[in-house]
């Protein structure tokens, strides 16, 4: 986070809010499992128009007849869909800390570490308190700057009430709700998630992130994000925060989809620290996310950039489908696994259109008794003349208990298409170890550097306020597991 | 006719089938078969394949009537001519050929690096008809040519061979697969190195259009043992050669090579899977293919390093050169690692044939048919050039200019 904007939430949050408290207690309690009702209960709560409850209805008949996929390399008890809400608890609901004494002071120190400012810590630690600092007001600031530019961001809830058209259609249409378990899952009870639309030839002028937007706090556990650039349109956003976060949702299925016309693009950048359980593997989060970005005009630009270093389970796969010639697809990746954690991710680019260009790369890190596991396709289909592909992945090993794997599917049908794959699998250099030892650094830092080292290649793919704090990530979450 | 009926009928000719336990097997194997219906979606392994011929097909065989003959003219050198995927008795202080036995049988199923899902492994145990075992005996070094002869049309030749490298031998075995007969075969060749022994396998497979083969080989390579494979698919006809390899006792390794040439529409599948179970492994894994029209391949290569499997070198590279729009390359390399101190690595390209090169070649006043082929040669020379058996480099120059014959 800049400086600038740093300023700007501490004189915010210095100030009381002036208009005072809409503390809205719901008479209904939630009710637990997924049902045609729960539906009904969701879309009513969120004032949809009726399309929108047929459209939910809809994808949760396929959901009906669809089993969760199973090639991944991952093993966790199945999950009972009839016991988790699917509306998120009214405040004062959920059990929330008092103040910061009563977090967990494990968590505490890593945001120190990371430096976040205390107000910010309390927002994170999910603390009761009165002041928290409003990011609705910051938001509002913002707001109106992007309003004058034309640029629609707002949450996907308010797009489906005021931009309709727009919604019918552009939602499901890169992910279909049929696509798959969790798709269909995400379509029939997404709650929350953003909405943003680039009108032509605008160049969005900041980064945006949820955390600028209302309800931020809340974005729920089946989050649907929707970006679409338009013609010759450019929008960089960040998704989600370095800060380690505590959440009651086990299961997480959020849908993310991009859509870039004509010489437009889109940067995506995320960096996820969901809690990833205790040392012995208990507790930590699922975290099964669809993200997949369609390059629909000609010239456009998809990127996706992300760290991974939390959740128990990670499974996503943010992909580029590249059908406008000429359109370039990139996915950066630094994915870190410790203790019990099991990670697989990777991409798909599937080449559809003439000279389309794709470029992965991807660090793994496995540390602890951790699984890590890459797993990318690249597809060349009949068209894609002159398309080329470009993959590394790469993985490093810390420790003897820990496991990388490497799974790419490499398909051509089309004999003027180039494409290249390399994958190594290492432990950290004995000498380059020895090297910064001898100057003084002792184990632990010295792995970290080597390491950071490793990541860099994708960590500078990330904006300048997020690689900083990444960095410091990346140190973390190595301690405590080197030596 | 289906999987079911043909075995129920032609149960009496199958080997073994008087063994309860081996029946057991089979009757477990005929359930797999009933609830698993081949599912082509979710197993990739039968991406491309053509299965009505493997699941409707007529069992047929026929016990041959001449004898197969075992040439011992040089010293140290034999040769075998394999009829029916059978072979006749020989024994002298460096080899022994028998007849594959009940025990045989069982060796292999229970082991589990071939997965239970391989439909063509287990469709070999179930209809399984003729086989050998050869056995090369301790600090012996010698040479052994196979050539394989089906005699009739429409025979479904399944066959299991067995191969034993006692303690400090070391052999070269060159296998020749030439048929040009309407035939299948299903061949299954289960290897076992001894401590320091050396196997140089050579596949040469030339098959015509009609004739379908399966090939599947499961090597275990004991202490300081060596197994290297070198596989050569000019096979006009549908080839499926899938390698398993196990390192199963430390300094041993292992070396899976192979190179198709594929053209008209027909298609290759091949796979090579190597498991490091022991410290100080190597293993090499290198698929070259050529596509020219219509024709399909797939490639899965996998290195698996146990978590004992310290200090483990394991490389895999596999590239491709499409030659025409219709063809089409599917490759997965993976690796599968739970040990830390390794240097595993693969590598994976496919493209058309370098234009740059082309135009380097063109401008010195080459034809582009004469330039594409100069290139394609020297894409696989380093392959060509490492066989040391001045015949067999012979034999397959000859082959390579056949099919560069036709390179338009």
């Amino acid at each position: 986070m800049n400086s600038e904007t740093l300023n700007t939430l501490n004189s915010y949050s210095k100030n009381k809010y002036k208009y005072g408290f809409v503390t809205e207690i719901d008479d209904e309690k939630p009710k637990k499992g997924l049902n045609e009702d729960t539906i009904k209960f969701i879309s009513q709560k969120k004032n949809e128009p009726e399309w929108m409850l047929d459209w939910r209805l809809k994808a949760y008949s396929k959901w009906k007849k669809m089993k969760e996929p199973k090639w991944a390399n991952l093993s966790f008890p199945e999950i009972d869909y009839q016991d988790i809400y699917y509306y998120s608890a009214p405040k004062g609901f959920e059990k929330k800390p008092k103040d910061l004494s009563e977090v967990d002071p494990k968590l505490i120190d890593t945001y120190n570490k990371l430096g976040i400012p205390l107000e910010e810590q309390k927002v994170l630690a999910g603390v009761a308190v009165d002041v928290v600092f409003d990011s609705v007001s910051v938001a509002t600031t913002y707001k109106g700057e992007l309003e004058k530019l034309g640029i629609i961001f707002c949450s996907i809830g308010e797009a489906i009430q005021k931009h309709p058209n727009l919604i019918k259609k552009y939602l499901g249409s890169v992910i279909p709700p049929g696509d798959h378990s969790f798709s269909a899952l995400n379509s029939a009870v997404f709650t929350d998630g953003s909405f943003v639309y680039i009108p032509e030839g605008v160049k969005c002028p900041m980064e945006l992130s949820t955390y600028f937007r209302i309800n931020a706090e809340n974005t729920g556990q089946f989050e649907r994000t929707l970006i679409i650039a338009d013609k010759g349109s450019y929008v960089s956003y960040l998704e989600g925060c370095t800060a380690p976060k505590r959440d009651d949702n086990q299961l997480h299925a959020a849908n993310v989809e991009l859509i870039a016309l004509e010489d437009a693009e889109i940067k995506y950048s995320t960096v996820q620290n969901w809690y990833p359980g205790d040392e012995d593997g208990k507790g930590g989060i699922y975290n099964f996310v669809t993200k997949r970005g369609l390059c629909e005009g000609k010239n456009s630009k998809i990127s996706w950039t992300q760290v991974e270093t939390g959740s128990a389970i990670t499974w996503k796969y943010p992909s580029c489908i590249l059908k406008g010639d000429n359109s370039i697809g990139e996915f950066y990746s630094v994915a870190i696994t410790n203790n019990f954690q099991q990670a697989d991710t990777g991409t798909k680019m599937t080449h559809i259109g003439k000279n389309t260009k794709s470029k992965i790369i991807s660090k793994g890190i496995s540390l602890g008794k951790s699984q890590n596991t890459y797993r990318g396709e690249v597809s060349f289909l009949r068209k894609a003349d002159k398309a080329r592909n470009y993959t590394q992945c790469d993985s490093l090993l810390v420790g003897n208990q820990c496991g990388a794997h490497t799974v790419p599917y490499i398909d051509s049908k089309n004999n003027t298409a180039v494409i290249e794959h390399e994958a190594s699998t290492s432990k950290i250099n004995e000498d380059q170890l020895y090297y910064c030892r001898q100057r003084g650094l002792s184990h632990e830092e010295a792995v970290s550097l080597i390491v950071n080292g490793f990541c860099k290649q994708v960590l500078q793919e990330l904006p300048m306020e997020f690689a900083v704090e990444a960095q410091k990530l990346v140190s973390i979450s190595l301690e405590g597991s080197v030596g | 006719m289906n999987i079911q009926n043909n075995y129920q009928k032609n149960k009496k000719n199958i080997f073994f089938s008087n063994n309860k336990d081996v029946q057991n097997h089979r009757e477990k194997l005929l359930n797999i078969f009933e609830n698993d219906r081949f599912d082509k979606k979710n197993n990739e392994s039968l991406k491309n394949i053509n299965l009505k011929n493997f699941i409707d097909f007529d069992y047929k065989y026929l016990i041959p009537e001449e004898i197969s003959v075992i040439n011992n003219n040089q010293e140290n050198s034999y040769s075998i001519v394999s009829v029916n995927g059978q072979c006749s008795t020989f024994k002298d202080d460096k080899i022994e050929i028998t007849k594959i036995l009940d025990e045989d049988y069982n060796d292999f199923s229970k082991n589990d690096t071939i997965e239970n899902n391989d439909h063509f492994v287990n469709l070999n145990s179930l209809f399984l008809n003729s086989g050998f075992k050869i056995v090369i005996k301790k600090n012996n070094n010698i040479k052994i040519k196979i050539s394989n002869i089906i005699t009739d049309d429409d025979l479904t030749i399944f066959q299991k061979n067995n191969y034993i490298c006692e303690e400090g031998s070391s052999l070269n075995l060159i296998e020749e697969y030439e048929n040009k007969n309407n035939s299948s075969s299903n061949i299954l060749n289960v290897i076992k190195l001894e401590k320091n022994s050396q196997l140089n396998h050579f596949l040469i497979q030339d098959n015509s259009p009609n004739h379908n083969l399966i090939i599947t080989s499961h090597s275990s390579c004991k202490k300081d043992s060596t197994y290297t494979q070198k596989v050569y698919n000019f096979s006009e006809g549908y080839v499926r050669n899938f390698h398993y390899s196990e390192l199963i006792e430390a300094n041993s390794e292992a070396d899976l090579q192979g190179i198709f040439f594929l053209k008209d529409n027909n298609t290759s599948n091949n796979k090579t899977f190597v498991k490091h179970l022991a410290e100080d492994c190597k293993s090499n894994q290198i698929y070259k293919g050529i596509l020219n029209d219509s024709s399909k391949a797939t490639y899965f290569s996998n290195t698996h390093v146990d978590q004992v499997a310290q200090k483990t070198e394991g490389y895999q590279l596999s590239k491709g050169i499409l030659l025409s729009d219709n063809a089409s390359y599917f490759s997965k390399p993976e690796l599968k690692i739970y040990a830390d101190d390794v240097k595993c690595s693969h590598g994976s390209t496919i493209g058309p044939i370098d234009e740059n090169a082309i135009f380097y070649l063109r401008s010195r006043g080459m034809s582009k048919i004469a330039a594409t082929k100069i290139l394609i040669s020297s894409f696989i020379n380093e392959e060509l050039s490492s066989i040391d058996d001045e015949q067999m480099a012979e034999i397959i120059q000859k082959k390579l200019v056949r099919y560069l014959s036709k390179v338009k």
